[in-house]
């Protein structure tokens, strides 16, 4: 059995595998029938799988009696904006962002352009399960309009909601690399706009992925070499659905994904002070730290980007995002957008006179460790049943899965939302200190494995 | 409902046929779309759809299914089923899927599917296929296998450049005629490219009916009663022929220039009666439902007539054991070798110009000089479980008579003959008579109605 997961987030899972066409069709039929035969918009990445989804997607939805307003590639953000511009119903995008290229997905987008939240995803699955959907008569079926739009007025409401005036004067030299996703649809007008010059590698929307597209270090060796080679001010790095960034400073050196966040959080509250920052349990602790120094507050998700927009809209943060790279920047819309923390990033280079570097060192240092652990499903919960045992006297939160604060240093264990594995974070001031605690954990999650 | 749902699907050897919003919905196409594309091991397929409005919804499911199982296909949009066939053939592609049901009333759609050669699926093939469907192990392609949809805008100007390269066809001889011609593609897939092939022979065409946009004026059946609208317009435009087609542009009818409709059995004959004077080199091909007149055609120019059952590919086939010149069926399909072994209007059309121009006949002087016959057609519901009871019946009945029994039973009399078969589509058993007077045909259809009727509810 191939990896596959159908949740209230939506389908995922390996091409070849249990991601049929059938199993699209119906997926989609659901959706259609939660929203009434309304409107819907529907895009997705470059990955060369994506045609069989979007086609199954299509006729499950015109079977339903949708209107359709059909992007075709286009990042999951600009979706997200035109099912809000155009007020429709929701949207679908399909997408598997930072996963490799044998994974595909449908996500689902409400009609505020917000992922749709674990109850109303539980909706759908419960239609889904039922299996009873909408069917129109011949002359009742949906209609599909192809739309080219997106783009341009995703880039014009990010000009339109953080100006970049100061950033224009800057002249920056900016190297990217979107790994051959939707990225490559935006970026350099973006930045041209921004009056940047553009220096990129991968930047063709098409084709099977150049490399890995999950944004920690070792997928950045490309950009780092460019960032150097071409003498740029700063490197970004995207994922394919163009939801997720990652910044290489000037000397071509990885921020750290957790960083995209913190950086944006230090220039957020220098601006705002005071202000909340919404981030996921699962992100470094620095957000903390930086909150306080400003008299703001960071509050803390469940993981998940269902979680963050809708999180940061509802409490009027005026940030949003997780330690993956996913930034929700207010002034432009909710939803985690890496064209909209692009520019953002710009403007606290130009504002500050700094190098990226130099920003990057001014933000509290910790040592982060991520590992993951293939886990059958049915031993999930026992697993996590055991670790909260095992810290039973220690500050544990169980919001999702199991949280562990030491102070000085925190664990977390939980179960991921789109791959049958365990995930292990630990970050600590201490870099022997998170080696020791994340190898500890691991030694017990195997033996428990192996019981 | 349960019954009435139960008729709005049929899976069979021919493939999957049903009323959409109702049993024939996407996940059900595109798991017969990767039970094609799994038959196919992954190949090269063409696809291509009549105008029916809910040819998008089946085109999307079944190119999913095409490419799950790492088919690369070829996309020709909207076309008439012969331009499909013949995409196959010059593609050398490994196989075609039509989206079509033909002459079904709008809210139907059904998939056909073409293999290598570009015929259809014979029933061997067809029964493979059903088999794998049934079974449901369709090949899931990895994703380092999936291959592209590729668009192909061409297909039309190659399926009119293969009938216009027919030594036999002379445009410029047609064109020296002038030609006015009536049209109605009853708003199906012969609406685009049916005016280019005319305007090629230099026709002026009057058209009505005229949009490929699915939404069928009339029933699309290319009967003497759904081609009202075509004979007043050729009586209005004073045009020298009238041509109808049906939704997928595979069936003709033809209009002579007095607005009549001269019957859909003598399209098949005025093609074999061109095609016999030119190059009689093997005989003729029909299905048993076809009019005598075809015979008639094909033994007064020295051929012989071969009966095939019921069904295209079983006319194809019988056409290519015995190299027959022409084939086709008694409801308007014209099959020329020359060009493709399929049902084509477009070839009919180009045949028959062709013989009004070098005769310097007019279509109702051509089709006077032909023996008229008179051909009367029904269906009858019959339950399944009676089908077989029936046939044995009358097989029986009639035993001392000339009996064809290769698809239902087929009675031939000195001037007359009565066919009954089971439907492959419906629960009905079809019924067609033909004789020199109306009157004696329906008489003949009475008959084997009554025949039938005393074994479905014996005294």
């Amino acid at each position: 059995m191939k990896p596959f997961k159908i949740s209230a987030s939506g389908v995922r899972g390996v091409i070849g595998g249990a991601l049929t066409p059938d199993l699209l069709i119906r997926f989609a039929q659901s959706f259609g029938t939660y929203l009434e035969s309304g409107r819907v918009v529907v895009g997705r990445d470059t990955r060369p799988t994506g045609p069989m989804l979007h086609y199954a997607v299509l006729a499950g939805l015109i079977s339903t009696g949708c209107e359709i307003i059909d992007l075709g590639i286009c990042p999951t953000p600009s979706i997200q904006l035109m099912v809000e511009h155009l007020g429709a119903d929701g949207g679908i995008s399909i997408t598997a962002g930072h996963n490799d290229a044998s994974w595909n997905a449908l996500e689902l987008i409400r009609e505020d352009g917000i992922h749709l939240n674990p109850f109303q995803g539980q909706e759908v699955l419960d239609i889904y399960h039922q299996g009873e959907f909408i069917r129109a008569p011949w002359n009742r079926l949906g209609k599909v309009r192809e739309e080219s739009g997106a783009v341009d007025l995703h880039i014009h409401k990010i000009l339109e909601g953080i100006g970049g005036e100061a950033i224009r004067e800057r002249r920056f030299k900016v190297a990217i690399d979107p790994c051959n996703g939707t990225g490559g649809l935006v970026d350099r007008s973006l930045l041209e706009a921004l009056g940047c010059e553009v220096v990129a590698i991968n930047d063709e929307p098409r084709g099977f992925p150049p490399h890995d597209p999950e944004l920690i270090p070792r997928n950045l060796l490309q950009l780092s070499s460019l960032v150097r080679a071409s003498g740029a001010d700063v490197g970004f790095a995207q994922d394919l659905d163009a939801d997720r960034l990652a910044i290489v400073d000037e000397t071509g050196r990885p921020a750290g994904e957790e960083n995209t966040l913190a950086l944006l959080c230090e220039y957020t509250l220098r601006k705002h002070p005071g202000a909340n920052i919404v981030t996921n349990l699962s992100t470094t602790r620095a957000i903390e730290d930086i909150a306080g120094r400003y008299g703001g507050s960071a509050l803390r998700t469940k993981v998940g980007k269902e979680y963050i927009a809708e999180y940061t809209k509802n409490f009027g943060a005026a940030l949003g995002g997780e330690g993956s790279g996913g930034i929700v920047v207010p002034q432009v819309h909710y939803a985690e957008d890496s064209f909209a923390a692009i520019p953002l990033m710009l403007q606290f280079m130009a504002e500050t006179g700094a190098k990226v570097s130099e920003l990057v060192s001014s933000l509290p240092k910790y040592t982060m460790i991520k590992e993951k652990v293939p886990c059958p499903p049915e031993r999930i919960y026992r697993i996590l049943s055991e670790i909260r045992e095992m810290y039973s006297e220690e500050n544990v939160d169980m919001t999702d899965g199991v949280k562990v604060d030491f102070g000085d240093s925190w664990l977390h264990v939980r179960a991921s939302n789109t791959e049958p594995i365990i995930r292990v974070i630990v970050e600590s001031k201490d870099e022997g200190r998170a080696e020791t605690l994340c190898r500890r954990t691991l030694k017990q999650i195997h033996f428990l494995l192996t019981e | 409902m349960g019954k009435e749902r139960l008729r709005s699907l049929k899976i069979s050897i021919s493939g999957i046929r049903g009323i959409v919003g109702e049993a024939l919905t996407p996940e059900l196409l595109a798991n017969f779309a990767m039970a094609f594309g799994t038959y196919m091991n992954g190949g090269s397929i063409v696809v291509g759809s009549d105008t029916r409005v809910s040819g998008e919804m089946v085109r999307y499911a079944v190119l999913s299914g095409l490419i799950a199982t790492g088919c690369e296909v070829i996309d020709i949009g909207i076309c008439p089923v012969p331009t499909i066939q013949i995409m196959v053939e010059e593609l050398q592609a490994d196989g075609g899927v039509a989206i079509t049901a033909s002459h079904n009333p709008k809210e139907w759609n059904a998939l056909k599917f073409i293999g290598n050669e570009g015929t259809f699926l014979n029933a061997c093939q067809g029964e493979e296929l059903l088999n794998i469907y049934h079974q449901g192990g369709f090949i899931k392609a990895p994703y380092t296998e999936y291959k592209g949809v590729i668009a192909h805008p061409s297909a039309a100007e190659i399926h009119i450049n293969k009938i216009l390269a027919l030594d036999y066809i002379r445009p410029e001889i047609i064109k020296g005629r002038k030609f006015t011609v009536a049209l109605d593609t009853c708003n199906g897939a012969g609406a685009t490219i049916t005016p280019q092939l005319l305007e090629r022979l230099g026709c002026e065409v009057v058209s009505i009916h005229d949009q490929p946009n699915g939404l069928f004026p009339h029933d699309p059946e290319p009967i003497p009663e759904n081609l009202g609208d075509l004979c007043e317009l050729v009586r209005s435009s004073g045009a020298d022929a009238g041509f109808a087609q049906d939704a997928d542009a595979d069936r003709l009818a033809v209009v002579s220039e007095r607005g009549e409709a001269i019957g859909e059995d003598y399209t098949l004959a005025l093609a074999a009666k061109f095609i016999l004077e030119k190059k009689g080199r093997g005989p003729v091909v029909a299905n048993l439902s076809t009019s005598r007149v075809v015979e008639d055609v094909a033994r007064s120019l020295g051929e012989k007539i071969v009966y095939a059952k019921i069904g295209e590919i079983n006319v194809v086939e019988a056409m290519k054991r015995t190299e027959a010149t022409i084939g086709g069926e008694g409801n308007g399909g014209v099959i020329l070798p020359d060009v493709h072994y399929g049902r084509d209007s477009l070839v009919g059309i180009a045949l028959i110009l062709q013989l009004l121009a070098e005769s310097q006949k007019s279509i109702s002087q051509i089709a006077a000089s032909l023996p008229r016959y008179h051909i009367v057609k029904r269906k009858v519901d019959c339950p399944s479980s009676k089908i077989f009871p029936i046939l044995k019946e009358i097989r029986e009945k009639y035993a001392k008579e000339r009996l064809n029994l290769i698809d239902g039973v087929r009675i031939d009399r000195e001037d007359s003959w009565i066919h009954i078969r089971p439907s492959n589509t419906e629960p009905v058993m079809r019924i067609v008579a033909e004789a020199k007077t109306e009157e004696e045909a329906s008489r003949l259809c009475d008959n084997i109605t009554e025949d039938m009727n005393e074994i479905l509810s014996p005294q």
